[in-house]
């Protein structure tokens, strides 16, 4: 039923309004609840009668707009919608619709989803068959001749999507051709562009019957060029005279991540623009597409894919170092940062964040626990690189492609016979083939390999005198590749050459995908699709049967359904095909007269039910706060809703630090472990206790009162000098704990540990107490150690017994700390000796206090004194020189 | 006692310790209460007096008399200990206040009583709650709080006694007729304390409003309430009158006290009437 404009869907629902006048009646009729109060002398009101009656009935304005609500409920129940021209074209017959669903029609489809509708809709009312046909090439395309129903029509409407190709309006003609039908009503929705066979098509479409084209105001524009340059991106953009003057572009990154954008306009009646979006080169570097701000088409958006296929990586960071330009992951990091998105965390956090690749270096270690995680991910097709290092050199594990020879080699140190050696050239079945090898780069120290082991892994680098560089093996379905040299330069130069960038980007091309990276070709091959564009310009994942490209088609691809706009990818390297083409001209479409043209939009019904009910149950709510307000009910809900609010203010987190009273870091400290066993940590504290009064007095050290730290829990970080005697019974470390210490050794903490077992035979605490840490290889202390010079000049470390044992960690091994050993292991029960529970005499006690002082000194001063080591050969030959 | 009735009592204890300190508080602010202030029985010190010959010898105090050339007579304090009792009403309407933030008039009406029984049981007088035990001393008043709890009794006040009624005075006036009878017949007397919330004072209501008598089925409801407020406020005027004449026929004068106002004044008004009450 129409209405002047309005149609009625549902006109039976209409015959509610005559309910009105009883909805008025009874409102009118029935007074509003009274208010009830508690009030005792209630007695003395019985009998009371005020005259003013009328005003217990509901005002009159209120139910007015009581039977407005409910008018309007009833209207909206009758589905009306607003139809300018529903009236005059009630007349029925066979309908076409043609739709240019290209992606050039994308930025309005909305519109020409709701103009079809309008049309599917009119002929629904009609009775009438409507027939479709979509100009954009489909590799199943639609029969023009097949008469749908309405519903049917609205069905496929409903899934109809633009494609990322422009339509082929040649292709259309013939489809057009398959059928000889007649319609009575052609509705043309246009993309409002031109293309070779647009004006046959539009001759074809007129003889089958009257056309009205509906064309869109503002046609759309296309990138049709893109690179990343050293400015940034730049851009080159294409319109119609028709298109839209200006706009803005926006560089992304892969992960949709917004980097920067930059405004372009069309000059006059220019149809060619170009627009840069400046940004810094390595920022720049991780532009994966660019597209026009708010036009949403497959045209509108180019992708970049140098930057698309940026491996995710992840570096193990050992923790706590200090010197960035010493550490193994500054150099991965620096290389690698241009051409991988990089994330440095423990390998647990990195195996959540799902990378791709990780890397390890040297100081990292894998935790017992998170070992059996990390196999199952590179037996996933995970890709981990390793760098060599003291460490691997003294402790290798089963995480690597070679079994390796312990002890690391040497090239030209003081005492060896080698000279540092170059890189050989790189084999060419090697991924790293066509890389220059670099002349100016000499290792002077790599981990070897068992030569049995050589024959199960590739190697993909080796030293001139053929010892592998570089090797790699396939495990599971992922790979471990191992650089035998310091991911560092102290024991190559190779990280400090460009060439190490390049042997890292293509290790990295390994990185994890679906179908594993153990026997990937590095060359050769078809283009695979891994996402391609929508008719709106996002990317999706390829479906699985799409066929690959091969290499000489891909280069002439147009977008079609066979090749269609995306990324593809071919042995690690990406490459697109996109939906704007430099060679596409954009035109306004020219049709013939006899075709009638509307505007997009012009003739659609807007169904108005939404509005009515959103109108009533407005007018509703409104009418239960006026209904509170007339119970006097409001002030009281007003006075709760802000108790709530302010409450809700108030709950707001706020950040509370407490300095604590007692900040470690004001004044140096010794600390002891309390190992649970009283008697022993009593003996520490007052050990500890002697030792600082000594220093006290002899020394310009003054350390505060001595503190008892617990492993689990305590930051170790701010204590120079930990003792950690062994307990009466010594139990393994929790996991906390072993974390602890490692983070305490990392970062140059200096940690005693004293198995108070001298003299005796048979337990060994240490292997129970240290179980577990990463300790480095030890060296006996000597007269010649650092330790023996410090303070006093020492030859022997007496403890509770004159005779003790006493090891540190080696000078080699502590090479990043300028051989500053970060633990000391003894059996001297030295803390006794402190405080002077001791076999031997005074004399015995004075050297145990000597000895502590040492400790302190070399925990606060480092190697300060080790040239003291020299002073006899110095004095020597300065005596000589003196003769 | 029934399980609910219990629990209320405990309820009510749990909140004794706070009218018993606003009691203690009230009682330090209010004027002392010292004995009699005549002279009689008693153990205090009141005034010496010269000798007179009908006193007799026992009577010299020798100590005295010897600093001078005249015979003086010591003079105690009359200590005549008489006993108040207290009733409060326990009607649900009682327990009430307009404002959540004002005391309940149970409550000012349990403050008052018990800085009353302070200063009475300060003065030697034996207070007690009516129809229980009567006590005098220091912990007269800790049990009394006690007492407090348990529901107004009807019994009989012992003979010459003082009596103070607690209550809003609305239940009909032929049950007050009644119990001020059975009072005046023992030859009680004593005061009517109408405890009243401002809101039944000012009636502010306004609109088409239901009241109901708390623990009272069934309202009244009112077209207009700021219609009515004139007529309330006579009714409301017409009901103290005639409580007011109740009571005095029958030796009761009544005080007026409201929730919102200091219950120290009501409270020397209180002590001056018992204190000061004729034998």
């Amino acid at each position: 039923m129409t209405l002047g404009p309005i149609l009625f869907a549902a006109p039976g629902a209409l015959w509610a309004l005559l309910a009105l006048p009883a909805l008025y009646w009874l409102m009118r009729a029935t007074p509003p609840a009274p208010r009830r109060e508690a009030f005792p002398p209630a007695r003395l009101l019985e009998g009371v009668r005020t005259d003013d009656q009328t005003r217990e009935r509901a005002p009159l304005w209120l139910v007015l707009f009581r039977a407005l609500a409910a008018a309007l409920l009833i209207l909206a129940f009758a589905r009306p919608s607003l139809a300018p021209n529903a009236a005059q074209d009630g007349q029925g017959g066979r309908t076409l619709i043609v739709i240019d669903d290209g992606w050039t029609s994308a930025p309005f489809w909305s519109d020409v989803r709701s103009t079809a509708l309008a049309e599917i809709n009119r002929a629904e009312r009609t009775g009438a068959p409507v027939s479709l046909l979509l100009t954009a090439p489909s590799l199943r395309p639609r029969d023009p001749g097949e008469a749908l129903t309405a519903a049917d029509a609205k069905a496929v409407l409903a899934r109809l999507e633009p494609q990322p190709w422009r339509p082929n309006r040649a292709q259309a003609r013939d489809r057009l051709g398959q059928t000889s039908d007649q319609f009575s009503r052609i509705l043309w929705l246009t993309d409002g562009l031109n293309d070779e066979g647009a004006s046959a098509f539009a001759e074809a479409l007129a003889a089958r019957g009257p056309v009205s084209a509906r064309a869109p105001p503002r046609t759309a524009r296309a990138i049709v060029a893109g690179a990343v340059t050293s400015e940034g991106v730049v851009v080159e953009l294409r319109r119609a005279s028709s298109g839209a003057n200006g706009g803005a572009i926006a560089a992304e990154t892969a992960e949709g991540r917004s980097l920067g954008a930059a405004e372009f306009s069309f000059d006059g009646a220019a149809t060619t623009a170009t627009a840069t979006v400046s940004l810094p080169p390595e920022i720049a570097a991780r532009a994966a597409r660019v597209r026009i701000v708010g036009e949403e088409s497959a045209g509108a958006v180019r992708l970049l894919p140098a930057g698309a296929s940026r491996p995710f990586v992840g570096l193990i960071d050992p923790g706590g170092a200090s010197q960035p330009l010493l550490s193994d992951l500054f150099y991965a990091d620096r290389a690698l940062q241009p051409y991988a998105s990089l994330q440095r965390g423990a390998v647990s956090a990195l195996l959540d964040a799902r990378v791709q690749a990780m890397i390890l270096p040297d100081a990292g270690r894998i935790a017992p626990t998170d070992r059996a995680a990390l196999t199952r991910w590179i037996e996933n097709g995970g890709l981990l690189i390793r760098f060599a290092g003291p460490r691997l050199a003294n402790d290798s594990d089963d995480l690597l492609p070679v079994r390796l020879r312990p002890g690391a080699r040497s090239l030209g140190g003081a005492l060896a016979w080698e000279t540092p050696l170059s890189i050989a050239p790189f084999p060419v079945d090697s991924p790293f083939a066509g890389i220059a090898p670099p002349q100016d780069v000499t290792v002077r120290r790599q981990v070897l390999a068992e030569p049995a082991s050589l024959e199960e892994a590739r190697v993909w680098a080796s030293l001139a005198d053929n010892s592998p560089l570089v090797t790699a093996r396939a495990r599971g379905r992922g790979l471990i590749v191992l650089y035998h040299v310091g991911g560092g330069p102290d024991w190559s130069d190779l990280p400090l050459s460009g060439a190490f960038v390049e042997m890292l980007r293509r290790s990295l091309a390994f990185a994890a995908r679906g179908e594993g990276a153990g026997d990937r070709e590095i060359v050769g091959g078809p283009y695979i699709a891994d996402r391609l564009l929508d008719g709106f310009g996002a990317l999706a994942p390829a479906p699985p049967e799409m066929a690959p490209i091969a290499p000489e088609t891909f280069a002439l691809a147009l977008p079609s359904p066979q090749t269609p706009p995306g990324l593809y990818e071919r042995a690690g390297v990406s490459a697109a095909i996109d939906a704007g083409r430099a060679e596409d001209a954009l035109a306004p479409l020219v049709l013939p007269n006899a075709i009638a043209r509307g505007a997009l939009g012009d003739a659609t019904e807007r169904p108005m039910a939404g509005w009515l009910f959103g109108a009533s149950g407005l007018m509703l709510a409104l009418d239960l706060l006026v209904a509170l307000a007339l119970f006097g009910r409001l002030p009281r809900l007003a006075r709760a809703g802000a108790g709530v609010l302010l409450g809700l203010a108030l709950m707001s987190p706020r950040d509370a630090y407490a300095q604590s009273a007692q900040d470690p870091t004001q004044i140096v400290r010794l600390a002891y472990v309390r190992t649970g066993d009283a008697r022993v940590d009593r003996t520490s504290a007052a050990g500890l206790e002697a030792l600082r009064q000594i220093l006290i007095e002899r020394t310009s050290v003054e350390p505060g009162p001595s503190v008892g730290v617990d492993l689990g829990r305590d930051d170790l970080s701010v204590y120079p000098f930990v003792y950690w005697p062994a307990a009466g019974a010594p139990q393994r470390l929790s996991d906390a704990a072993l974390a602890n210490v490692d983070r305490y050794l990392a970062i140059g903490g200096l940690l005693l540990v004293d198995t108070r077992n001298a003299g005796q035979t048979g337990n060994r605490p240490a292997a129970t107490m240290l179980s577990g840490v990463d300790v480095p290889p030890l060296e006996p202390v000597t007269a010649d150690h650092v330790t023996a010079r410090a303070f006093y000049l020492l030859r022997s470390f007496p403890g509770r017994t004159q005779a003790t044992q006493l090891w540190a960690e080696s000078a080699s091994a502590a090479e990043s700390r300028d051989g500053v050993a970060s633990i000391f292991i003894g059996d001297g029960d030295w803390a006794a000796a402190w405080a002077g529970e001791l076999e031997g005499g005074a004399r015995q006690r004075e050297l145990a206090l000597r000895f502590g002082v040492n400790m302190v000194m070399v925990a606060l001063t480092g190697n300060y004194k080790a040239d003291q080591v020299h002073v006899p050969a110095l004095l020597e030959r300065l005596g000589r020189e003196r003769q | 006692m029934s399980e609910a009735a219990r629990l209320d009592a405990l309820a009510l204890a749990g909140d004794l310790p706070g009218v018993l300190l606003d009691a203690k508080r009230l009682a330090a602010m209010a004027p002392g209460v010292h004995g009699r202030r005549r002279s009689g029985q008693g153990e205090a010190f009141w005034q010496y007096r010269d000798h007179r010959p009908e006193d007799g010898a026992r009577l010299v105090d020798w100590r005295r008399s010897a600093r001078g050339d005249r015979y003086y007579v010591r003079e105690r304090e009359r200590e005549a200990a008489q006993t108040a009792w207290l009733w409060l009403d326990a009607n649900p309407g009682f327990d009430w206040t307009s404002d959540a933030r004002r005391p309940t008039k149970l409550r000012r009406a349990r403050t008052l009583a018990l800085a009353l029984a302070i200063l009475l049981a300060r003065g030697g007088e034996r207070v007690g709650v009516l129809g229980g035990q009567s006590r005098s001393g220091a912990r007269a008043v800790d049990r009394l709080a006690g007492d407090l709890l348990a529901a107004p009794s009807d019994a009989a006040p012992t003979a010459q006694s003082c009596v103070l009624f607690f209550s809003d005075f609305y239940a009909p006036l032929e049950s007050w007729r009644a119990r001020l009878a059975r009072c005046a017949e023992v030859g009680a007397t004593g005061a009517l304390v109408m405890t009243a919330d401002p809101a039944e004072d000012d009636f502010p209501y306004q609109g088409r409003t239901l009241f109901e008598a708390p623990g009272v089925r069934g309202g009244v409801l009112i077209g207009r309430a700021e219609a009515a407020r004139t007529e309330y406020a006579r009714r409301l005027l017409a009901h103290r009158n005639a409580i007011r004449a109740l009571g005095a026929e029958h030796r009761f004068p009544a005080l007026l006290h409201r929730t919102d106002h200091s219950a120290a004044p009501t409270l020397s008004m209180l002590i001056a009437l018992v204190t000061e009450r004729g034998p």
